[in-house]
């Protein structure tokens, strides 16, 4: 605090221009808290803040991000001062992007972006800063006015974006998002910069709740921006208001802010060391260049404005050292933004952006005042030659723009303004009456049954709304609050409802678009190389590319770009509808649904990491295989990608080696089933394309033999590994045998590894007998003997499913088993009970759909092959694999055999049968012994030994 | 106060009312006896910044544009459907609405299935019919009838329940702004005079039920009434209705902070797992509305009252909590038991303070019930 008094007391000879607001205040301290203490303090400190800014030789222009009324200011500051330096609180090292500006229309956002870091934990990459600029800030104003007036310069002192990076405390991972769980999901438009870090010129927001919430309260406003709009904008927005008002009282709020902000030091710090870096680089620009003071403008935040530490001002002292930046290499571009991602990132209430829009666009009008504006910018030409003629009229009102005098800034405005009632601004009665009108026919378009009684309504409830709450205008929020309750009833018909129909309307969101010219190398190239479709690629959408590639071969040139687009960006950027890409395939006509327009950011993200799509395909293929997820099954996947998109045989053979040396080192055999498919892929591919293999690939056919043969004995007994996995090694090393042997391979290898394996589990046991069978170490015979003897055998018969588990599985490697399997699988239902077969048989339909989606159709194609095809033939048909068995005898011919003993023994001593009917409580009578059914008889006749037995006892 | 069981806003909050109106020298809308701005601050309390002398309390928790909206609403010429959730407090908001308004908040029509347009309208004394026939002294006035007459508010509960004809009588109500009787040959229309106007109030999730003619919609303005999840405007109703009812049964009782705390707590607690429940057998049946919340803290003060030691404490708290919120039997049961055991336990150990006494007290509440 003394600081604050020492300078001020150095400061132009205007002192005392507060005095009367000081005593006020000192009163009004006494008042309200008994005594001059910590209340008067902080008043008192508010004005010393704002004297002693005022007094900086060097002008301080505060501002607050997205106010019109900070923009108009400064429109209007910057005409009249014409400053020869202005210095803008912006990350310095975006500096030479904001030339680019002019191709973009806006909001866009200035990015810096690093994906490899070094210096900071690596779990931060990829690291990522947007500053986004909005046409209705002060910041464009001042950009716009350094960079189309001669002779100015614009210079950035904010901290570098490495510097934000350096400043962010280490135990804390990427800085967390806002969580609120009654948050609705983010809009596409809303997720616009990514997960990037926000920095903003100008963020003015009470930095504790309870402040913020007293503000809304007393305000009787819902949110922070309607705050603002009324108690802030409004005045300050006026016709009226000067500029030495709107510097005091932006100077006031920032220090109040600042004054009423405790806990938080580590921000505290961070703010205060941006504030020291800010003044440290204007003292050594003024120094260098030997500008005075007065030529410069310093566009800051007014929370910064308000600072209180010793190298504030042009006088402060040098004591603070800018450390160097990192090792991190940045790439910086320009990325589209929109006003629902800005408020998405800021926290701030949907649809502020685009009020403030929309008053910025008001005030200009009513203000007569013509904003600066870049040349060639896309938006809004038509405002530009508006606001042209504007200036040409001003300039003939105001002869000579002679840089104006200083204003009499020092001289207290703060006292009247904070007397003054609330600005009542007059009600505005035709353009309410076009908002109501504008709404109910914007409802009606979206399915609401909105009349023009409704208008009325609307019309009338915003009155009287703005008037509960002390205002003779309705503002916007009031406007909205009107529109739900005289539209919107139980349900919303479409697909918004009245309230984003309302934000809609008074703006809606803007998406920002990045022009030709500002784009990375990379995405300039993709344009020009996507040029031929003759789509227009830039616009937001969905668009149909349609190509018959025959018809015009220079389409194949883009057809390569959008598979590689395909690959790179994120789904959605580039869709094939029709045509795909295969090895050893090309499409002839091939259909996309492209939005580029949509998803530029991820398109100038990827500008940052090379100079073309091929490049930046090739860096991430060679990333990911020398990355520490590598595997051999992913590496030769991008062995396809490199082959299928870049065309690269250079690459290719270069991932095959790297392929190679993985597979090698690797203990486990999970990849095999990938790697057994790929292999044959692309085995299939050179058979076909080149004159001899390339020499990886026969060097991984023979490692791969080798290697799977030292695996297989463990991979039998192992338990992690599965059925799967040990069929597909197999698979591997029968399939691959012609070519391994023909490489130089042993085949007693892989037989000593048959022989080695030893497995327990019946699947694997039954994949072990299938590559005996394959090797000729049994016969299919021996094979179907054991299988016999498996499902006679009831205590393993609940394992029975399991081997078929493994024959079925075995079709991979032993594809000529299919027969087998069919005979095994009908075996099954025709002898295994119910309650074995019924559990297994969703298993056998998971397996087969999950693990064998190829081997599925081998297996039907057998067994339409084995059984009948018309339902005459199934009586006459015998199961091939029963065709030797002698034919069963029928049940007739058996019956006859049997003789009639039993039957008149029974006939002729009843007794016996009648008392155990009788105790069983049985009332059956005797039939004749000729008509009796003939089956008893037979089961008499083959197990006579009881009969025999009675008939002893009976003495016959 | 009153002899009445429980009174009606307007006597209530009579003489706060009666004050209100002596200081209050705002415009009022037609005959309405306080302005929109005093009817807000008697809703929704005062902050000291409004400059009044005395403090008025807060009877109704929400947002304060809800309660805005309603009121421009009801000055406006249509007619205000509060609708919402079961318990988030329409019912309370419309009589504190037209107790401000037109110190008269039983005028009110309950909606029903069996409601007929005669009570929405006027019927007649049968046996006056008989002895002189029809005139206006034989005919029986409805609630709303004798609001139009009377230029107050009238209400309608449970818009929904009733069925569409009936509903519809009340077209012609809020846009003729009369009721014709063409049963007399004279004096045969009932004209409703300035300050008439509706506040009916719907079930969402009746929707379906008797849905609104879009006709009887577009009367109407809907203001809808969000279910509370704020934990701090939670423990505000909880704590402003507990009083009233200890108040109203005229029991000293304390309810100390920390159970309140524990009640809060555990229905946050249940409504988490009701969330992440899969099935509704894994569901309570209760909504675990706040109403309910009052429900189990109004049945623990009683019966700490009359059968305990005049003080509430965490374990009747919890028997209180097992007994309102159990409905079905086994699975309501199983529901609480698993939450005694798999949150309460764990954090009676981690935090100590009533949450010991509550487990013990549900414990031997789902003892004695199974």
């Amino acid at each position: 605090m003394s600081g604050v008094v020492t300078r001020s007391a150095a400061g132009p000879s205007v002192e005392g221009s507060f005095t009367a607001l000081r005593t006020q205040l000192q009163d009004a301290a006494a008042t309200f808290a008994e005594g001059p203490d910590a209340l008067g303090e902080i008043l008192l400190g508010i004005v010393d803040d704002v004297d002693r800014a005022v007094r900086e030789p060097l002008e301080i222009f505060p501002v607050c991000h997205h106010s019109p009324a900070s923009a108009l200011a400064m429109a209007r500051r910057l005409r009249e001062k014409q400053p020869k330096v202005v210095y803008l609180e912006l990350c310095e090292d975006m500096a030479p992007l904001l030339t680019e500006l002019r191709n973009c229309t806006l909001p866009v956002a200035v990015q810096a972006f690093a994906a490899e870091i070094e210096g900071f934990p690596a779990e931060w990459a990829p690291l990522s800063v947007v500053a986004p600029i909005t046409e209705a800030s002060a910041e464009y104003q001042a950009i716009a006015y350094a960079l189309e007036t001669p002779g100015v310069e614009l210079v950035l002192v904010d901290r570098s974006s490495d510097h934000v990076f350096q400043w962010e405390p280490r135990d804390t991972a990427a800085p967390e998002a806002p969580a609120d769980p009654d948050a609705p999901p983010v809009e596409e438009e809303a997720a616009l910069h990514g997960d990037a870090v926000g920095v903003e010129i100008g963020d003015l927001r009470p930095r504790f709740a309870q402040l913020e919430e007293h503000l809304l309260r007393h305000g009787r406003v819902r949110h922070w921006s309607e705050w603002w709009h009324q108690y802030v904008e409004l005045p300050l927005g006026d016709k009226d208001s000067d500029y030495a008002t709107y510097r005091q009282v932006m100077l006031l709020i920032g220090s109040l802010f600042r004054r009423l902000a405790p806990g938080d030091a580590r921000r505290v710090q961070v703010d205060e060391d941006r504030e020291r870096y800010m003044w440290t680089r204007m003292r050594e620009h003024l120094a260098a260049t030997g500008t005075d003071p007065a030529d410069c403008l310093y566009v800051c935040g007014a929370f910064h404005a308000a600072s209180r530490v010793d190298e504030f001002g042009v006088d402060g002292t040098d004591g603070f050292a800018i450390s160097p930046p990192g090792g991190t290499k940045w790439q910086y571009g320009l990325i589209p933004s929109s006003h629902a991602a800005i408020e998405a990132q800021f926290g701030l209430a949907a649809g502020s952006v685009s009020i403030a829009a929309t008053v910025w666009q008001k005030n200009l009008k009513r203000n007569g005042v013509a904003p600066y504006r870049l040349v060639g910018q896309g938006a809004a030409k038509k405002t530009a030659a508006a606001a042209k003629k504007a200036v040409a009229k001003k300039t003939a009102q105001i002869p000579a723009q002679a840089p104006a005098p200083a204003p009499d800034d020092a001289a207290d405005k703060l006292t009247g303004f904070l007397q003054r009632p609330p600005v009542i601004d007059r009600l505005d009665e035709a353009e309410l009456l076009g908002w109501s009108v504008d709404i109910v026919r914007a409802a009606r378009r979206n399915g609401y049954l909105a009349s023009t009684a409704d208008a009325i309504a609307v019309f009338e409830t915003s009155i009287l709304l703005a008037g509960m709450r002390d205002r003779a205008r309705p503002t916007p929020y009031d406007f909205q609050d009107a529109a739900v309750t005289c539209i919107e009833k139980d349900a919303v018909p479409g697909r918004r409802d009245v309230r984003r129909l309302v934000e809609i309307m008074m703006g809606g969101d803007r998406v920002g678009k990045v022009g030709y010219d500002a784009l990375p190398p990379l995405a300039r190239n993709v344009h020009d190389r996507l040029a031929p479709l003759g789509l227009k690629l830039e616009q937001r959408g969905v668009q149909r590319a349609l190509m018959d590639i025959a018809g015009r071969p220079e389409l194949a040139a883009c057809s390569d770009v959008l598979w590689m687009l395909r690959y790179l960006m994120p789904h959605g950027a580039a869709r094939p509808i029709m045509g795909e890409r295969r090895l050893g395939e090309r499409s002839i006509q091939e259909s996309w649904d492209l939005a580029l327009g949509t998803h530029q950011r991820a398109l100038i993200e990827l500008g940052y990491e090379g100079v073309s799509v091929e490049q930046v395909l090739e860096q991430r293929l060679r990333r990911a295989a020398y990355g520490p997820k590598a595997t051999a099954a992913s590496v030769l996947e991008g062995v396809e990608d490199a082959t299928l998109y870049l065309g690269s045989r250079r690459l290719a053979d270069e991932l095959g080696l790297r392929a190679l040396e993985l597979l090698a080192a690797e203990r486990t055999v999970d990849g095999a089933p990938e790697v057994l498919r790929r292999v044959r892929r692309l085995l299939a591919y050179y058979r076909t394309s080149e004159p001899t293999l390339p020499g990886w690939i026969e060097s991984f056919v023979k490692t791969a033999y080798a290697h799977y043969c030292t695996l297989l004995p463990t991979a039998f007994t192992d338990d992690d590994a599965t059925v799967r996995q040990v069929a597909a090694m197999l698979g591997f090393l029968f399939s691959m045998e012609s070519l391994a042997l023909s490489l130089g391979c042993d085949r007693t290898q892989l037989e000593l590894a048959v022989a080695q394996s030893h497995p327990e589990d019946p699947s694997k046991l039954a994949l072990l007998w299938a590559a005996q069978l394959h090797l000729g170490r049994l016969t299919r015979a021996a094979l179907r003997a054991r299988c016999d003897e498996l499902l006679g055998n009831p205590l393993v018969l609940p394992a029975y499913p399991r081997y078929l588990s493994g024959f079925v599985q075995a079709l991979e490697p032993v594809p000529g088993l299919s027969d087998f399997v069919v005979e095994a699988v009908s075996n099954a239902f025709g002898r295994l009970p119910d309650r074995v077969l019924l559990p297994w048989l969703p298993t056998l339909i998971t397996t087969l759909r999950a693990d064998g989606a190829e081997l599925a159709p081998l297996l039907v194609r057998e067994a339409g092959r084995v059984f009948p095809g018309r339902l005459a033939d199934l009586d006459a048909w015998i199961a091939p694999w029963r065709a030797g068995e002698p034919a069963q005898v029928p049940a007739a011919a058996r019956r006859g055999k049997a003789g009639g003993v039993g039957l008149a023994l029974l006939a002729a001593h009843p007794a016996t049968c009648d008392a155990v009917a009788d105790l069983l409580g049985c009332e059956g009578t005797w039939a004749d012994p000729g008509a009796a059914s003939a089956d008893g008889l037979a089961l008499v006749g083959r197990h006579p030994a009881t009969a025999q037995a009675v008939a002893a006892l009976l003495g016959r | 106060m009153s002899d009445l069981l429980r009174a009606p806003a307007e006597i209530k909050y009579a003489e706060e009312l009666d004050w209100l109106e002596s200081v209050d020298d705002a415009p009022k809308p037609f005959a309405w006896r306080l302005s929109p701005k005093m009817i807000r601050l008697f809703v929704l309390g005062s902050e000291p910044s409004d400059g009044l002398d005395r403090e008025i309390p807060q009877k109704w928790f929400g947002d304060r544009s809800i309660v805005e909206r309603a009121v421009v609403t009801l000055a406006s010429d249509r007619g205000l459907l509060l609708i919402g959730d079961p318990g988030t407090g329409k019912s309370w908001l419309a009589e504190l609405l037209a107790a401000a308004i037109s110190r008269n908040s039983t005028l009110v029509v309950q909606g029903t299935a069996g409601t007929t347009e005669d009570h929405i309208k006027y019927s007649w004394n049968v046996s006056m019919v008989i002895a002189k026939g029809q005139s206006r002294e034989s005919m029986i006035p409805s609630p709303i009838m004798t609001a139009m007459e009377g230029g107050a508010i009238g209400r309608f509960e449970e818009l929904t329940r009733s069925t569409s004809d009936v509903q519809d009588a009340l077209i012609s109500i809020l846009s003729e702004k009369y009721i014709s009787v063409p049963e007399l040959d004279s004096d045969n229309i009932v004209f409703a005079k300035p300050g008439f106007s509706i506040i009916a109030t719907a079930n969402s999730r009746d929707r379906g039920v008797n849905d609104l003619s879009s006709a009887l919609k577009r009367r109407f303005n809907f203001v809808r009434i969000p279910v509370v999840t704020n934990r701090k405007s939670e423990s505000e109703i909880v704590r402003f209705r507990t009083e009233e009812l200890l108040r109203r049964h005229q029991i000293e009782l304390d309810v100390p902070p920390t159970l309140l705390d524990v009640l809060l707590q555990s229905f946050a607690d249940l409504r988490a797992a009701a969330a992440s429940a899969g099935s509704d057998d894994e569901k309570l049946e209760s909504a675990l509305s706040t109403a309910e919340q009052i429900g189990v803290l109004e049945d623990a003060i009683l019966h700490s009252n009359f059968f305990g030691d005049r003080a509430l404490t965490a374990g009747t708290l919890a028997a209180s909590l097992v007994g309102s919120l159990t409905r079905r039997e086994p699975e309501d049961l199983a529901i609480i038991n698993k939450y005694l055991h798999g949150v309460v336990e764990p954090r009676s150990k981690d935090e100590g303070g009533a949450w010991p006494e509550f487990l013990e007290g549900g414990r031997n509440a789902i003892a004695s019930m199974s």
